[in-house]
């Protein structure tokens, strides 16, 4: 547990409040306001985090949104003008990579970081400053990786960078140096952040709460996370050889060195095959959790969707060459790939099946989230089957690097993460910030971000089998065909569709605005939910939880509140939220110290990027990097997790350090 | 949960004229040049077999995983009925809805590996061709060998890569700079080409005919200008193709605006690209360096360019829309004899050559500018603007015209 109990214990005190400092004197002080901007720069709290990941995150999607919006206003019309060839390569590189690394994988934490502790009856993360460091090293990063759009072009190599076309004679700008350095500061905060939840999960779970009744969605982050810590290293290690090729004369790819360019291939895919199921399984997680509320019964063959997910984790490992197909690997390694391809179809499948399933026999009720996690289990059917018909290898050959894999991986990721995202955004919204969002505007964001994006993302099924590559800043008339497949319809249908995705999007952002300026509150268990997390006020107390729950079943909270009569099987409604409150409070914990906010976390992150500019541009920046780094690594090291009184004020009546949050009447 | 129905209109109005558009659109009917469903030889053929039935059966589990869902959602909406059974589930519903996938997959699996067998053979081969990619363009080469009917001298060509008909080609495709890969849809599935390494790719056409093409490995600014066209022809034709590709050099006629032209060309661009028998003033033959400008090392050969169709990457025509298309549509059994008649000056899209000597970057996107060739040592990326006036531009295509 994180919660470092103080040597003497200071007994709470009926009436108190939380106590901030009324002055600051500076760094040397411990900064300690649960107010204003400093309790949010400076918190180690898992719930600020997690909004703060949240908001970052989606900002960085609205980024790669428009940026996706200018290619496919690009490739409107054959020959079009609206981007050079330069800055299209530029373009789809920086797409990719933003909704990869810094929106889909960020908005994962943003979850994964609010919702762990709640939902494994935790008070805080194992690490709480090493969480609030990892924030801090994404936000960097990922800005200091859009700074290269103003400092001489964005990468142009497309997010995949092969080798040797990331050489600096084929790539002369420093967008690949920003591209390496900036994914290599955000790899920092998953790494961080996957040890951070691990030993989360596995130690600081309730009492009763054995893994097998564990919520399925910390059984899907546990599992990310593991693939998290194993691919991490690999990418790491790729972008140092690729930062040192660029800016030490390293020869790593130098084929006339001897070098052979598969290396970066492999060690690429190596990473970034687990990278698909780092974005998608949260997403399985959230509809896994939002298709029983609605309804109304539990997840269908829970222990087989924990083992299908687990199952994905381990055979993640053994398919990353089934992106290098066409690459000449060979026809035995093909072969041994292309089947291992086909066997992660079933896993996949079980969870297809496991949540239709638990639509059977419900009593289901069409919430937007509902809406989401439904629109999720058809996208992402078709995401699948496409995907089985790529681990066809000799099919594949016609197929990859095509708009056929565009297709296919959109479906995936955007029918699959990213409505896996927006379900548990409508879900979660009412505990996370107190108030509903409109189901009308939700509604009009599902349809039409679902029509959306079958408009723009299912032609390109078509242009691909048609022929149509990826990459190519422009496409022309007389390679497009005509009649019913042509491209160019496709193409101005596809690009139509993009803008209206781009309109269910802004919905979402109308809805955010708009229930945050309506004053009435959310009901405290509006869906009559399930798991933990409910069993809370919204938007949570800082400690979370008055009484650490002691857990029974899978589903918890459910059980607290219905019981099945025995001889009809009928369900009953034996108590509620206000009750089990109630006696929650009734026991409250005596004791609650949380860990006090650190200064050192956002200062170590901000040395980072310091470091990363100066190896593109001068080294003695570097050093200065290099040195913040140092002394924020000794401030950290030697700071204890909870501050000393001295750091707050004594309390007005002269009584006792007033630190203790407990207020628990 | 009811929607208002002007909200349904509003959403049925745009799929509906979609549909609408479509109908009218499918009347007239010719599939893109580059479809992946359309084999034209043994090997696509053999892909396009295997594929259809995953298809099919990907299709069919869609309908019946839709269908479910929607069976569910009209089925066990919320009607005010009572919390339903809190069921956690079958397995052995669940090991039988696993073991079905499993048995559709090893139903694919099975020909996957058998057909990929069978598309890395190489003992059959009667003809190979070998394929260098570099930025961004391909060169064909031809090396001697008793296959392709008996080639004697070796051939170095560019655009199309030419080949007999109804023979098994295997292509040895590299690359000189970073990776390309070598894509002909109507006639078998890509490979890439990676510089260091060689690898094999089989190629057969069952008529003749032409195939088009396109890079498809991201290879840096001008990867969309990376095409090429795969020209089948006949075998008597491949052997008169051949000869003349082989054939000593014919110095135009003296006085002439092409013989001006040789001048203008020896100094302009033969320092890079190669005019097989081409020689200076003294008779010494002049012999291309393009490794000293070029980062990749090479620049397309033009002995024969007028038997090309296209050239920069086979982006841009030689022919005019008139000719292109009287090729492009001939028939298998006339299509030979009119590629073997070449650019004709009647058929010479002078406009697009003269664009391209004018000024080479404007017309396809290439690192030609001096201030962005410090990490290549000043070496050009591409063909850089060579700024020459317009009565030099008239001199060096007529010289050009009669390269055949």
């Amino acid at each position: 547990m994180a919660i470092a109990e103080r040597p003497t214990p200071v007994l709470a005190r009926s009436g108190t409040a939380l106590v901030t400092p009324s002055s600051s004197l500076g760094v040397f002080r411990r900064p300690v306001s649960t107010t204003g901007w400093r309790s949010w720069v400076f918190t180690v709290d898992h719930k600020k985090l997690g909004i703060m990941y949240g908001v970052a995150a989606f900002t960085f999607f609205i980024i790669g949104g428009v940026e996706a919006l200018l290619i496919r206003l690009q490739l409107a019309a054959g020959e079009n003008k609206v981007l050079s060839a330069n800055a299209y390569n530029q373009m789809f590189t920086m797409h990719a990579t933003t909704m990869v690394f810094l929106f889909v994988m960020p908005m994962a934490a943003a979850f994964a970081n609010y919702l762990i502790p709640l939902q494994i009856g935790a008070r805080d993360v194992a690490f709480p400053r090493l969480n609030a460091f990892g924030f801090w090293c994404f936000l960097a990063g990922g800005v200091f990786l859009n700074t290269s759009w103003f400092l001489g072009g964005a990468a142009d190599s497309g997010w995949f960078a092969y080798a040797p076309n990331t050489g600096s004679a084929f790539s002369p700008s420093h967008g690949v140096d920003f591209w390496a350095l900036g994914l290599q500061i955000t790899g920092i905060a998953s790494l961080t952040g996957a040890i951070n939840l691990i030993v989360t999960i596995l130690n600081m779970r309730a009492p009763g709460m054995s893994l097998m009744k564990m919520p399925i969605f910390s059984w899907m982050i546990l599992v990310v996370q593991f693939l998290l810590l194993f691919a991490i290293p690999v990418i790491t290690v790729a972008l140092f050889l690729l930062t040192f090729q660029r800016n030490f004369g390293a020869t790593f790819f130098d084929v006339d060195k001897g070098a052979d360019p598969l290396l970066w291939q492999h060690l690429f895919w190596i990473f970034g095959h687990p990278e698909v199921y780092i974005l998608i399984l949260p997403s399985f997680g959230i509809v896994s959790e939002v298709l029983p509320v609605f309804s109304r019964k539990p997840l269908f063959g829970y222990k087989f969707v924990v083992f299908s997910g687990a199952a994905i984790g381990f055979l993640g490992w053994g398919v990353w060459a089934h992106h290098m197909f066409a690459s000449g690997l060979g026809p035995i390694s093909v072969a041994v790939f292309s089947v291992a391809t086909m066997a992660i179809a079933l896993p996949t499948g079980v969870k297809i099946v496991n949540w239709t399933m638990t639509l059977w026999g419900g009593k289901l009720k069409f919430t937007t989230a509902m809406l989401f996690a439904i629109g999720l289990i058809i996208e992402f059917t078709i995401g699948g089957l496409s995907g089985v018909t790529h681990s066809v290898s000799p099919s594949d050959t016609q197929q990859t690097d095509t708009y056929y894999i565009v297709a296919h991986f959109h479906y995936v990721l955007f029918g699959g993460a990213v409505f896996g995202l927006f379900a548990g955004f409508y879900y979660w919204w009412p505990k996370v910030f107190g108030k509903m969002l409109d189901e009308r505007l939700g509604r009009w964001n599902f349809w039409l971000m679902v029509f959306g994006m079958n408009l723009t993302f299912g032609p390109m099924h078509i242009l691909g089998l048609q022929g149509q590559p990826r990459r190519m800043f422009q496409w022309t008339d007389e390679r497009a065909g005509d009649g019913f497949f042509n491209g160019a319809f496709w193409n101005l249908v596809s690009t139509v569709g993009s803008f209206i995705l781009a309109l269910g999007i802004l919905m979402f952002i109308i809805n955010v605005v708009k229930t945050a300026r309506k004053a009435d509150l959310a009901p405290a268990d509006p869906w009559d939910a399930r798991s933990l997390e409910w069993m809370t006020t919204s938007p949570p107390k800082e400690h979370n939880f008055d009484a650490i729950p002691h857990v029974h079943a899978l589903d918890e909270f459910f059980h607290r509140k219905y019981e099945e009569d025995e001889e009809t099987g009928e369900i009953k409604a034996v108590s509620d939220y206000a009750t089990i409150m109630a006696e929650q409070e009734a026991h409250a914990d005596k004791h609650i110290h949380l860990p006090s906010p650190s200064y050192w976390p956002i200062v170590l992150a901000i040395g980072l990027p310091i470091i990363a500019y100066g190896i593109i541009f001068a080294h003695l920046l570097a050093v200065a990097g290099g040195v913040i780094v140092l002394l924020a690594s000794f401030g950290w090291s030697l700071e204890p997790s909870v501050a000393p009184d001295s750091d707050y004020d004594p309390p007005a009546d002269g009584g006792e350090s007033k630190k203790e949050l407990a207020n628990l009447g | 949960m009811t929607t208002p129905r002007r909200n349904l209109r509003a959403r049925l109005a745009l799929p509906g004229g979609a549909v609408a558009a479509l109908t009218l659109l499918s009347s007239c009917a010719k599939d893109a040049p580059q479809d992946t469903w359309q084999p034209k030889g043994e090997n696509a053929r053999k892909i396009d077999d295997l594929q259809r039935l995953p298809f099919y059966l990907a299709g069919g589990v869609l309908v019946i995983v839709t269908a479910a869902v929607i069976y569910c959602v009209f089925k066990f909406r919320d009607r005010g009925q009572g919390i339903p059974k809190q069921t956690h589930g079958k397995p052995a519903l669940e090991i039988a809805l696993t073991v079905l996938p499993a048995i559709i997959l090893v139903i694919i699996g099975i020909p996957t590996v058998t057909t990929l067998l069978d598309l890395a053979k190489t003992s059959d081969t009667q003809c190979i061709i070998n394929v260098t990619g570099q930025q961004w363009w391909w060169e064909y080469d031809y090396p001697v060998q008793d296959g392709c009917g008996g080639v004697t001298e070796p051939i170095v060509t560019s655009g199309e890569i030419v080949f007999p008909a109804d023979t098994k080609v295997l292509l040895r495709i590299s690359s000189r700079d970073v990776i390309h890969s070598f894509w002909i849809p109507a006639l078998n599935g890509k490979r890439d080409a990676v510089p260091g390494r060689v690898h094999t790719l089989r190629m057969e056409a069952d008529q003749p005919g032409i195939y088009a093409g396109q890079c498809t490995e991201f290879c840096g600014l001008s990867h969309a200008y990376m095409r090429m066209d795969a020209v089948a022809l006949d075998a008597a034709s491949f052997e008169t193709w051949k000869a003349n590709q082989l054939e000593a050099y014919q110095a135009p006629e003296a006085g002439s605006m092409a013989d001006e032209g040789e001048s203008a060309y020896a100094a302009n661009c033969a320092s890079c690209h190669q005019v097989n028998g081409l020689a200076d003033a003294d008779g010494n033959p002049i012999i291309s360096r393009p490794d000293q400008r070029v980062y990749s090392g090479a620049a397309p050969n033009l002995t024969n360019l007028m038997t090309r169709t296209r050239f920069a990457g086979a982006s841009f025509d030689l022919l005019t829309d008139e000719c292109k298309r009287r090729l492009h549509d001939a028939s298998p059994s006339e299509f030979s004899a009119i590629y073997l008649e070449g650019v004709t000056p009647q058929c010479l899209n002078t406009v697009e050559l003269r664009e391209w000597i004018r000024n080479a970057p404007a017309k396809k996107p290439m690192y030609a500018n001096p201030e962005q060739l410090g990490p290549t040592d000043g070496k050009y990326r591409g063909m850089p603007n060579l700024g020459l006036a317009e009565d030099q531009l008239d001199l060096l295509v007529a010289y050009l015209t009669e390269r055949k």
